[in-house]
């Protein structure tokens, strides 16, 4: 018997399967250049809830609004596509460079359990949120996800007491694994120029558009596919035409 | 939270010599190595910023003007994402100079009541100042903006005026639009005289108005020479007599 589309509660929300093969070849391609980092599992130091760090304190800036600044999140219900707790950094390590100012890429994979139609949108709200909850001693982080931009900063102070990525890794991973739904968290950063950083933003430009896409579905009573500006997506993306045609089933449309 | 913010607010009639006094006092906080001091202008000239040769990208009005038209587009906007946006936004406005940072309000232009924009804005500020040690405001005659555009609570609302009639009574309408109209929430309430060109005014001032005085600052040719040639304040030197009487004003406000 064939499986009724909207009986969402039955399919595997791998809304980037694609991306993640995509995401592969792009590491692959820069292997000789990069570094692989097991997640720290030391707990640093809060902020204490005052994370600004002007230009005066600041020892580097990753993806400042003056350069090339990409950060999405994906999550997957495979567990071969997510090693827990391994950072790839293509390029530099923070402070490890002349630079004040470097670009910034960052990809966030999280292999995830039990999503559906009627838990995905919170969740992938709760998964957002974690970034901000980061209270860490010297280390400031404002983004932006309609622009896919993330910026942080690292206080002199932190670097002086050995803040790095395999730090910050180590402390997002805790604030992920602490969601029951979320087994296994890994890392890509990128440093290394604006033309890689950039190249990472158009092969992720898609998981964008598609939770747009999500956020539209889910926060418009009504919406009409035909004139939406993400139903390119929608059409692309299966599992997202699925979520469509239940939600709608749901309310009657 | 660790250390407490100080918010100071300062308000007066236009040509009182409010924002060179703003400038002196943010001379005398961005002096002070082991803090960090948030500056607001929050008066539609955006005095201040020019007083301190400090120059802006953009104004909080910018980013609320762009919040607005895109809500007028129609596109969707996620309560938290917004939140989020306008935190990267507000702090991408913040012009920094060593210790110090400078956020200039700027001018509403769009038409219409956006009051969730104003509050969210507000709130974005509100977070942001809870960074700093010191937070001052350079505002404008009407203290209700103040509260409409930057925050609810400040702990020292400061009346700015020279020794004129028209300059009293608008301290006094300030005090009359905080205390008994409850336009801005505040701890305390002081006045600061500039301008006094006869000691004996202050004595008489003293006696009729009913606001604390903080301290008064002589007319002073040094400011005039620092706002005529447009020179930064936070050049002004520190031996000068409004510097010092300015640094004894914010030692009495325990900053």
């Amino acid at each position: 018997m064939p499986r009724n589309v909207c009986d969402i509660n039955e399919l595997r929300m791998d809304l980037f399967e694609n991306t993640f093969d995509v995401l592969k070849d792009y590491a692959e391609k820069r292997s000789a250049a990069a570094a692989i980092f097991s997640a720290d599992a030391n707990d640093w130091p809060s902020g204490a809830g005052r994370n600004v760090v002007l230009s005066d304190d600041m020892a580097v800036e990753l993806g400042s609004p003056q350069t090339a600044s990409t950060s999405v999140l994906l999550w997957t219900e495979n567990p071969g596509r997510v090693r827990d707790g391994r950072i790839t950094l293509i390029g530099p390590d923070i402070g490890t460079s002349a630079d004040r100012s470097l670009p910034f890429g960052k990809v966030v994979l999280v292999c995830v359990s039990g999503f559906n139609e009627d838990n995905i949108y919170e969740r992938y709200k709760e998964m957002e949120a974690v970034r901000y909850a980061m209270d860490l001693k010297g280390y400031m982080m404002r983004a932006a996800s309609q622009y896919q931009r993330e910026w942080s900063r690292i206080s002199r102070e932190a670097l002086q007491n050995g803040f790095s990525f395999t730090v910050l890794g180590g402390a997002l991973r805790n604030g992920y694994l602490k969601k029951d739904y979320i087994h296994a968290v890994e890392f890509l950063f990128v440093t290394s120029d604006i033309a890689d950083v950039n190249e990472l933003g158009d092969i992720t430009r898609k998981v964008s558009r598609t939770i747009n896409a999500m956020d539209k579905m889910f926060s418009e009573m009504k919406s009409d596919c035909d004139e939406c500006e993400y139903n390119d997506v929608c059409d692309e993306v299966s599992d997202l035409k699925k979520m469509r045609n239940a939600r709608n089933k749901k309310r009657g449309e | 939270m660790d250390k407490k913010t100080k918010t100071i607010a300062l308000c007066g009639k236009g040509g009182v010599g409010k924002t060179s006094v703003s400038a002196l006092m943010i001379k005398n906080l961005a002096g002070r190595k082991d803090m960090k001091i948030l500056a607001i202008d929050a008066d539609p000239a955006v005095g201040l910023c020019t007083a301190l040769g400090i120059g802006i990208k953009k104004t909080v009005d910018d980013i609320r003007n762009d919040l607005i038209s895109t809500i007028k587009k129609g596109e969707s906007q996620d309560k938290t994402a917004t939140l989020n946006m306008l935190d990267y936004e507000l702090f991408d406005a913040l012009t920094q100079h060593n210790n110090l940072a400078l956020l200039a309000i700027g001018r509403p232009e769009s038409e219409g009541c956006f009051c969730r924009v104003n509050a969210l804005l507000k709130d974005i500020i509100q977070d942001l100042a809870g960074n700093f040690d010191v937070v001052l405001i350079d505002g404008e005659a009407g203290v209700e903006q103040i509260n409409r555009r930057v925050m609810k609570t400040v702990d020292h609302l400061i009346a700015i005026s020279d020794t004129s009639a028209k300059g009293m009574n608008v301290a006094r309408t300030i005090k009359h639009l905080a205390f008994d109209n409850q336009a801005v929430n505040y701890k305390n309430m002081g006045m600061i005289l500039n301008r006094v060109r006869d000691q004996q005014e202050v004595k008489i001032i003293r006696e009729h108005i009913p606001i604390d005085l903080l301290g008064w600052l002589p007319e002073d040719d040094l400011i005039r020479e620092f706002d005529f040639h447009s020179r930064s304040f936070l050049d002004f030197p520190d031996a000068a007599t409004a510097h010092r009487t300015v640094d004894s004003i914010i030692r009495n406000l325990q900053i």
